[in-house]
């Protein structure tokens, strides 16, 4: 099921969180279980696959990367493309964060913890308005910009990993009170 | 709902609440609430509470060494162990047992003050799993209770502050009970009250209050840590704990007189900052717990609008002060916290059945769904706070050359290896054609409901053929034990659950055939004549076997379920139709095109999107 056709959206990546939350909430008013008490069996079944279709659907749209791959989709791309594997330098920066990360995670230093996910948080921002310079060529011109999109999203894959592990650490770190 | 406001029904004791005590005794007498509290010193065995805290747990898992009045009956077969038995000598209860004597009697209270009762909105702890909320559910099927819904407790707290104070904004519900703690962050704005994330503990609460300063008493009397105490001393020190506890949000110390080992007595002192102490670790937990809900919904605590106490443990100083603490800011204490959550449900309750104010609840599933991988680890296919309802679709692929059939393991839970999660249901696939080995491609489809219960089907993509699955849950009672714990409550057994089957049936027929003449009122225009005549006739159908005097009740409740069925056939592919014009509406008029224009443009890819989803998630198991 195509996201962007669910929640009534261009397939675009420059799309607004609030605008896919909007939509979720306008679907969701009109298809949520609870407007279907009472009613018959086959409505209510009908109005939970849609539901849920949304409740999916702005989930893919809501997070950058599934955003991305349910693009990439919409402009043809298909599983088994080459893979595009991020520079060997980003490569080497990636590792060294994360062996910081698990020193810094070891040792419960929260403020280098801190640092860190600040350092990696502005990484992804960065990337995030390259992807999105990358798909507007991309949407211009499929074939050239393409692999530009993959190695972009393949290097915010590895710094979202990076965010979920320093996720990990922080919730074991001692409590503040 | 008493003109538009919630009301509490007044207990006997003029208070609006029920304490959840049930006492057994010897000749089938039943007590409920305080009159059954009496019983607890007497016959401490007999007399349960806190049944909440067992609520589909099992046997094995039982919070071994945990100081308790109450007995465990041992399991007498590998079924027995899926659920917890009270041993009440001469025979055993279960805690949806106990759990529905608790209901019935508040379904007592409300008919006897509002002559009847409709359908009925149960809260839950929102971090219940879904064991603990089938459980739920069975108790208000045993109860004889028309259960519209299983709401969350912060939600429902959420919902009766929101209407009250007309708030607006991020609120927080730090929700401390008896036994179970929830902490949940939600936005409310217009009417709608959206869950952003909730997090909690299960085994966590007043309860575990009482228990510390039970221990300390018991070292005054001489016992030592960890030895065996009767099962009358250890319900009188718990009780005598309950209310030192109580008291001591009054004043700043308490003092008691216990007997001591030996008969001679002890003075016991405690000081509301000794309590304090003894309850910092218990708060540390809420507070773990607090800071990954705020970091689930992305939000830092000063982002947060308000901090909304509920539970009767929220009373405790030291618990407001421990908020006050975390949070930043000085917690919202204007509604009772015991009543505030009462006070939602009957909102929602209103609302569900069409009366009440336009109110919707968006809320989320607490703990991430998984499956069992080979090496025991477990992929995630729901993650935890995703809207619900929910679902996702997963495909297996078989890995011997003509395997027809194999196991999943549902689990539950945060941890990376399954045997940490909670087994939620294993269930068998069968009838795959004879295949090599990795042909097959067997999709699964995980449906989470509005109540937040699973449901599971299976499909064989490669030839579309359907699976048979079956599931057996981990926990709790099986469809069987419950249909004959319903025939041992009704006085004449069987006949008069049939004689209930045909009022269910009926009520249900009722409802459906006004539905259906209601939506053929408005949306006709979407049938063409055929489906039309054809929907008629099942109506005239199932009016006509309503009607119908001269059949025996369970003749008479299988024509009206098979009536029932070819109604729901008749109106299936209206009843999608309909579905998509309420989309088209609630998109608005100019996004009716784009949607026909990306749905025409997203069919070319449509053949990709399913070969890519297959690819992702298909994996060998």
């Amino acid at each position: 099921m195509d996201p962007f056709a669910t929640l009534g959206l261009p397939p675009s990546f420059d799309l607004d969180v609030r605008t896919i939350a909007e939509r979720k909430l306008a679907l969701s008013r009109a298809l949520h279980p609870d407007r279907y008490v009472g009613r018959p069996a086959g409505e209510r079944r009908a109005a939970l696959s849609k539901a849920l279709e949304v409740n999916e659907a702005a989930r893919q749209l809501s997070n950058p990367i599934t955003r991305a791959e349910a693009v990439l989709l919409t402009l043809g791309a298909v599983n088994d493309e080459t893979p595009h594997a991020p520079s060997q330098a980003f490569l080497m920066d990636i590792l060294e964060l994360r062996e910081d990360l698990r020193a810094a995670g070891r040792a419960h230093e929260q403020a280098k913890l801190d640092a860190l996910v600040q350092q990696v948080d502005a990484r992804k921002a960065e990337t995030l308005k390259r992807l999105s310079v990358a798909f507007a060529d991309a949407q211009r011109n499929q074939y050239a910009a393409r692999p530009v999109v993959h190695q972009l999203l393949s290097e915010l894959r590895y710094l979202q990993r990076f965010s979920d592990e320093a996720e990990a650490f922080l919730d074991e770190m001692p409590l503040a009170l | 709902m008493r003109d538009d406001r919630p009301t509490a029904l007044v207990t006997c004791d003029g208070t609006g609440l029920l304490p959840s005590v049930v006492y057994y005794g010897k000749h089938g007498l039943i007590m409920v609430g305080n009159s059954a509290k009496a019983h607890l010193q007497s016959e401490p065995t007999r007399t349960i509470d806190s049944a909440k805290r067992y609520m589909g747990r099992g046997y094995d898992e039982q919070l071994a060494g945990q100081l308790s009045h109450l007995r465990l009956a041992e399991p007498e077969s590998e079924a027995d162990r899926k659920v917890v038995r009270f041993d009440l000598g001469e025979r055993s209860v279960t805690p949806v047992e106990v759990s529905a004597e608790i209901l019935k009697s508040l379904k007592k209270s409300a008919i006897d003050q509002l002559t009847h009762v409709g359908g009925v909105v149960i809260t839950v702890p929102a971090y219940f799993d879904e064991a603990q909320r089938q459980a739920t559910k069975d108790a208000g099927r045993l109860a004889g209770l028309d259960v519209l819904r299983l709401l969350n407790e912060p939600t429902a707290a959420a919902l009766a502050y929101g209407l009250d104070k007309n708030t607006q904004g991020t609120y927080a519900v730090y929700d401390l009970g008896g036994g179970t703690f929830d902490i949940t962050i939600l936005e409310l704005q217009d009417g709608v009250f959206q869950v952003r994330s909730t997090g909690g503990d299960s085994a966590l609460g007043g309860d575990d209050f009482d228990r510390v300063i039970a221990a300390r008493m018991l070292e005054a009397m001489g016992f030592d840590p960890g030895a065996t105490v009767p099962s009358d001393v250890v319900a009188l020190v718990l009780s005598v704990a309950r209310e030192i506890k109580h008291s001591l949000s009054q004043s700043t110390t308490a003092e008691v007189k216990l007997p001591a080992r030996g008969g001679n007595e002890v003075a016991f002192a405690l000081s509301r900052d000794e309590l304090a102490t003894l309850a910092a670790p218990l708060l540390a937990r809420t507070e773990l717990a607090s800071r990954r809900a705020l970091r689930d919904a992305g939000l830092t605590p000063a982002q947060i609008e308000g901090v909304i106490l509920v539970g009767g443990s929220t009373r405790m100083p030291a618990v407001r002060a421990f908020v006050e603490k975390v949070f930043g800011q000085v917690p919202l204490t204007d509604l009772d916290p015991d009543l505030v959550v009462a006070y939602g449900a009957a909102i929602s309750a209103a609302a569900l059945s069409g009366q009440g104010e336009d109110v919707l609840l968006l809320d989320v599933l607490p703990l991430s769904l998984g499956v069992e991988t080979m090496g025991g680890g477990v992929d995630k296919i729901l993650p935890r706070n995703l809207s619900i309802p929910a679902g996702a679709r997963s495909t297996f692929t078989t890995y011997a050359d003509n395997q027809t059939g194999f196991e999943v393991h549902v689990v539950q839970g945060e941890r990376e290896l399954a045997q940490d999660c909670r087994s939620l249901a294993r269930f068998k696939i069968t009838g795959i054609p004879p295949m090599p080995a990795g042909m097959a491609r067997l999709e699964i489809e995980f449906q989470v409901d509005e109540n937040n219960l699973l449901h599971v089907s299976a499909r064989e993509t490669t030839t579309g053929i359907e699976q048979s699955i079956d599931v057996t849950p981990s926990y709790g009672l099986s469809e069987d034990e419950i249909e004959q714990m319903l025939i041992d409550a009704l006085d004449h057994g069987e006949q008069d659950l049939e004689a209930r089957r045909v009022a269910d049936a009926r009520v249900e027929a009722e409802r459906v055939l006004l539905a259906t003449e209601k939506s053929l009122r408005d949306d006709a225009s979407l049938l063409d004549p055929s489906e039309l005549a054809r929907i008629n006739t099942a109506i005239a159908d199932l009016h006509a076997v309503i009607e119908r005097t001269r059949l025996s009740a369970d003749v008479k409740a299988t024509h009206i379920n098979s009536r029932l069925d070819e109604l729901d056939d008749a109106t299936k592919a209206w009843a999608g139709r309909r579905m998509n014009q309420a989309i088209a509406r609630a998109l608005g008029g100019q996004q009716l095109e784009q949607v026909a224009h990306s749905v025409e443009a997203a069919r070319g890819v449509d053949a990709h999107v399913h070969e890519h989803e297959q690819n992702r998630s298909g994996r060998r198991i």
